[in-house]
């Protein structure tokens, strides 16, 4: 029976493994040492000659030699490639540091945000956004409001006209879009109405001429001033935080009675007022020929006022100035 | 309103209430407090002294020496001032004393005469703006004793802000009636006798004009003009009223103290009957500013023998005004309107406190007791004397009972408000009222205009009852998270645009008529009645301008700028077709994409985006103005307009002195809706292998590569394809254009022979279709 020298074999083949540079080489190591003129096929090539028992044994024998050959390979060829590249993966280095794309912001405008927040929170409670024109007539700004005509807002200081008659005007509030609403459409109501609001000033730290309101509508059979309360509670609660302090003091708006606004308790303990609010004044759902069963509450909150608290802003003049600065901010 | 604790005291007992229980009262009363803090003396160490002997400083004429008795010692103090006597009483700043802003006193040589302190003036105390000579006290300050001591010097000032409906809280009696229901204490009554010793020399008429309901009078004679009591000046300062004399601040003090405005006339500058009347168009009045001012119909005014004498209500005449010689008084005091007073005080800009009280309305009741009020204020000698009150008022219709079912109440509060606390409450307003079984029935007072309904009433209970009281519900509405149409299609272009990396901006919605007119020349503007300034004399037309100054505001001020979009209204005096009588209105979608330069052409990364956000969106090439001759297009979706893009013109771009090629869309958001934007059908996976075209033709330079894309897709339509340029080329008169089709049957694995089919198909039908050169293909 031919002997063959394995350990010999196997310490050449660690040798060549060792040498090893680039990994196609082990294509020809397996031939070298598996292929049809290597040692082992030579070898192969005797087995006919020998006797059955010793044909079994020898074959035995190469059938081991050859496996333990192929997987030396194999797993000296995986260590190569896995070493290949956890050396390349070393020597690469990202500076995450750096940031290539310096906006940090959401790229909407804070006020667009503001709104849309406090839409989300009234929308979760029932209530869908309506709209109506910015630039109305004198009649849905004020007389459906239950603003007569020598009241004090109406005065060209306070308000922008578009006619001489006095009968169209930019809204100074979004109150206009209740009687808009209530005009096309039948009870029960549950609407808000973000929107923009003009005032005769000039642009300035704490005046512009043009801001931003969200007003609030509910009208139904059985709504009172409880659910006013708890409405707006549920709301400051939800942009403020489920630990902010809500109080309610009487106010005076035409069109609601009773009036309130309401202020929530800030940080520094001081008492901040965030909107106005009160019961739909009976006449204005006369105006709008609502049956007198219907009855309900309104609310209109400052969305710049909102941003301004919440993101400590100084300058009402930073929202409408588009300074690039400021909007990627947010 | 401001007020004062101690003045408050004179109506209400306050002693047991500390200052944080009153802001907590006024507050829920709905008094917004404005400003509170506290009055404290600004001076140390000031003692109460008597002038007891006078002489000349034997080395100065404008000064004198004096001795002053400060009780248990007698200095010698030099003075500057002349306005008092021997036996003057008089603050005392000794040595080692502080006057106002802490300024320490102490001995002094004034020219070879020791002077041990000084006399001091009302403003160096920091008491009030008093500079003609030192504070003269009266026979209440005891000699030697502490100044600040004698008086009430340590106190509370608020100021609060009281509501349009609520002109009777325009006085402390009015504060102190809504405090005393609040605390559940007595309103303290002032009374005010009167014992006429005169018949009144002048006759008085409220006039014909409705406008005022009761004129009254008193006269007073002998008097003296002079300084007001130190009380008086001491209240009035602190809450900002200027001290002039006892004439002046004793009307302003009733004004404050009852809320009626009281007006003096000189009575010996008046002749014949006073009387009440509207102004003849064009009268002149010499007011007490000294001005002349043209009067029309619509202003009342007081006159005498016909002549007029004072706007009524607003301001007085000049030539019947209290002088220093005056000696004899005709106070006035009357109803006027509401909003007579109102439309002559804003259209002469002549805003007082007292114009500021008719206009809210003042207590009907009241006239006569401001009067007594005035008079009560002197210190009445035999050589003052004082007429009954001469009374001209009309009869006014008395109130009505109003009676209303009690179960209202709850159904607009929301909560049962016990019939008890609704009695006693009405009762401490002074509001008469009855409750008979379910229902309740309550008469206006004469100061309350703002209780005319059983809503009002409503109200009223609910105030004092507190809002914080109420229990709190949540109703919920109709629509569970469903914002409607408007504000999703808003949500939806914000979202797409901002992940595009585009800024969201918010700009005025003023501009003037040129920046309209570089887009719209066709259309009218709407022009602002009272524009706050010249750039802000129309409403925008067109987003495009709000954008580029953006735009270049950014660029020049920062030294960057980037691509925006707006979303608001634009206008133009065009027929509303929605609302009659207003002008159109349309919310729409603006943007801004600039060139700066990238691989990727401007014109197409707008139009490939529209394309993503718009399904179905389609381009018809239009030149428009301010735009590029060629690269201006209308957005199209179904055959409807919906908006508008292209490339500034480059003569826009020179004038406006823009470095960068701007491209400028604008949609029409009205026009849309969230349904047509969220379509997007499913496209079958076919599970075959692709095969795969890269052809490049030779084609025109007005070729639109889209029509080729289509005629392949038409071609392959039973596939599932993925066709795309991916390259195009132009260079001087040759353009190339790089196809890339991958394409799948949804039957079967094509072979070699249909694979060279396909490829020859669509090669043989692009080049006779569109007339143009296959260069090469690859696959």
């Amino acid at each position: 029976m031919p002997e063959l020298n394995l350990d010999k074999i196997l310490a050449s083949l660690d040798l060549r493994i060792s040498e090893v540079t680039l990994p196609d080489e082990y294509d020809q190591i397996s031939k070298d040492y598996l292929g049809k003129d290597s040692l082992l096929a030579e070898e192969r090539k005797k087995l006919p000659t020998l006797s059955n028992e010793d044909k079994k044994t020898y074959g035995k024998k190469l059938t081991e030699l050859s496996k333990e050959i192929e997987s030396k390979i194999e797993s000296s060829q995986k260590q190569f490639i896995l070493d290949t590249f956890q050396k390349k993966e070393r020597e690469e280095f990202t500076d995450i540091t750096i940031d290539w794309n310096r906006n940090e912001g959401s790229y909407k405008h804070i006020l667009s945000s503001v709104m849309d927040e406090v839409v989300n929170i009234f929308s979760s409670i029932g209530y869908e956004v309506a709209y109506g024109p910015e630039a109305e007539t004198s009649w849905h700004n004020f007389d459906a409001l239950n603003t007569p005509d020598w009241h004090p807002a109406r005065y060209e200081s306070d308000t922008i006209y578009l006619n001489s008659d006095l009968e169209t005007l930019l809204r100074t509030q979004t109150s206009t879009v209740q009687i808009r609403h209530m005009e096309q459409n039948d009870p029960p109501v549950y609407i808000v109405a973000p929107g923009r609001v003009f005032r005769s000033d000039q642009l300035d730290a704490t005046h512009s001429p043009v801001f931003h309101q969200l007003e609030g509508l509910a009208i139904d059979k059985n709504l009172s001033f409880t659910d006013l309360k708890g409405t707006l509670e549920y709301f400051t609660k939800e942009f403020f935080g489920e630990n902010i302090e809500t109080k309610f003091i009487p106010h005076f708006f035409p069109f609601t009675e009773p009036s309130a606004e309401v202020l929530v308790k800030w940080n520094d303990g001081s008492w901040l007022e965030i909107l106005g609010c009160g019961m739909v004044d009976p006449n204005v759902l006369e105006n709008v020929g609502y049956s007198k069963e219907y009855k309900g509450f309104a609310w209109g909150v400052g969305i710049e006022r909102l941003a301004m608290l919440r993101y400590k802003i100084d300058h009402i003049k930073n929202f409408y100035e588009n300074d690039i600065r400021f909007l990627e901010q947010f | 309103m401001k007020l004062l604790r101690s003045w408050l005291q004179d109506w209400i007992d306050l002693t047991d209430i500390d200052d944080d229980d009153l802001s907590t009262a006024l507050e829920s009363l709905g008094f917004e407090i404005e400003d509170y803090k506290l009055i404290n003396p600004d001076y140390k160490n000031i003692i109460v002294g008597k002038v007891i002997e006078i002489y000349p400083h034997p080395n100065a004429d404008k000064v004198r020496v004096t001795k002053v008795d400060v009780g248990n010692k007698i200095y010698e103090i030099v003075c500057g001032a002349w306005n008092f006597e021997e036996g003057a009483i008089v603050p005392v700043a000794l040595p080692n004393s502080y006057i106002k802003d802490s300024f320490k006193i102490d001995k002094r040589d004034i020219r070879g005469v020791e002077s041990n302190g000084m006399i001091c003036s009302a403003s160096e105390l920091n008491l009030w703006d008093e500079h003609d000579g030192i504070l003269i006290l009266d026979e209440s300050f005891k000699i030697g004793s502490d100044f600040s001591k004698s008086y009430i010097s340590s106190d509370s000032y608020w100021e609060v802000g009281v509501t349009p409906n609520r002109g009777d809280c325009m006085s402390y009696l009015g504060i102190a009636r809504e405090l005393s229901t609040y605390f559940n204490k007595n309103l303290n009554k002032i009374e005010n006798p009167l014992n006429p010793k005169l018949k009144p020399v002048l006759k008085v008429n409220s006039g014909k004009s409705k406008l005022c309901s009761s004129y009254q009078s008193i006269e007073i004679e002998n008097i003296s003009i002079k300084d007001s009591s130190f009380l008086i000046k001491y209240r009035l300062s602190n809450i900002g009223v200027r001290i002039i004399n006892n004439v002046v601040d004793y009307t302003n003090y009733v004004l404050h103290d009852i809320g009626q405005p009281l007006h003096a006339f000189d009575r010996d500058k008046l002749y014949g009957t006073i009387s009440v009347r509207k102004a003849k168009e064009g009268e002149k009045l010499k007011t007490l500013d000294e001005q002349i001012r043209t009067l029309d119909n619509d202003d009342l005014i007081i006159t005498d023998n016909n002549e007029p004498i004072a706007l009524a209500g607003v301001m007085g005449g000049f030539d019947t005004e209290v002088t220093n010689e005056t000696v004899n008084l005709l106070i006035e005091s009357a109803y006027f309107d509401k909003v007579s007073i109102m439309k002559t005080s804003r259209k002469l800009n002549l805003i007082s406190d007292a114009s500021v009280r008719f206009e809210r309305g003042i207590d009907r009741n009241i006239q006569a007791y401001g009067l007594k009020r005035f008079t009560n204020l002197y210190e009445l000698d035999e050589n003052i004397q004082y007429s009954e009150i001469s009374d001209s008022s009309k009869q006014t219709e008395s109130e009505n009972y109003i009676t209303f079912e009690i179960s209202l109440i709850e159904s607009i509060l929301g909560q049962v408000i016990d019939n008890k606390f609704i009695t006693s409450t009405l009762k401490s307003l002074s509001i008469e009222s009855e409750i008979k079984k379910d229902t309740i029935k309550f008469k206006q007072p004469s100061w309350r205009y703002d209780l005319e309904r059983p809503i009002d009433l409503i109200e009223e209970i609910a105030k004092h009852y507190g809002f914080n009281n109420f229990k709190s519900t949540l109703p919920i509405g109709n629509n569970l998270n469903k914002v409607g149409n408007y504000w999703n299609v808003r949500k939806y272009f914000i979202d797409k645009l901002s992940l595009e990396k585009f800024n969201e901006t918010q700009s005025l919605s003023f501009t003037q008529k040129e920046y309209n007119e570089f887009f719209d020349p066709d259309k009218e503007g709407v022009k602002v009645l009272n524009p706050i300034d010249q750039t802000q004399e129309y409403l925008r037309t067109n987003l495009y301008y709000s954008l580029i100054k953006t735009y270049k505001f950014n660029y020049d001020q920062n030294g960057f700028s980037g691509k925006y979009f707006e979303i608001n209204n634009i206008y133009n005096n065009s027929t509303n077709k929605k609302y009659k009588k207003i002008p159109k209105q349309d919310y729409t979608l603006g943007f801004l994409v600039p060139d700066n330069n990238s691989n990727i052409n401007p014109m197409q990364y707008i139009a490939s985006l529209l394309r993503k956000i718009i399904p179905g969106v389609s381009f018809d090439q239009l030149s428009k103005p301010g735009f590029h001759q060629n690269n201006s297009y209308l957005i199209m979706v179904d055959n409807k307009l919906i908006g508008h893009t292209g490339q500034l013109s480059y003569l826009l771009k020179e004038e406006l002195n823009l470095s960068e090629n701007l491209f400028l869309s604008q949609i029409y958001l009205e026009e849309l809706n969230l349904e047509g934007l969220n379509t997007s059908n499913y496209k079958p996976l076919s599970h075959y292998p692709f095969i795969k075209f890269d052809l490049s033709f030779k084609v025109d330079r007005d070729l639109n590569a889209n029509d080729l894309i289509q005629e392949v897709e038409n071609l392959l339509q039973n596939n599932e394809n993925s066709i795309k340029v991916f390259d195009d080329y132009a260079f001087e008169k040759t353009r190339n254009l790089g196809i890339r089709i991958i394409t799948r049957s949804y039957e079967k694995t094509y072979n070699e022979k249909e694979n060279t089919e396909i490829l020859n198909m669509i090669v043989d039908k692009l080049t006779s279709k569109f007339n143009i050169t296959l260069n090469e293909k690859g696959e």
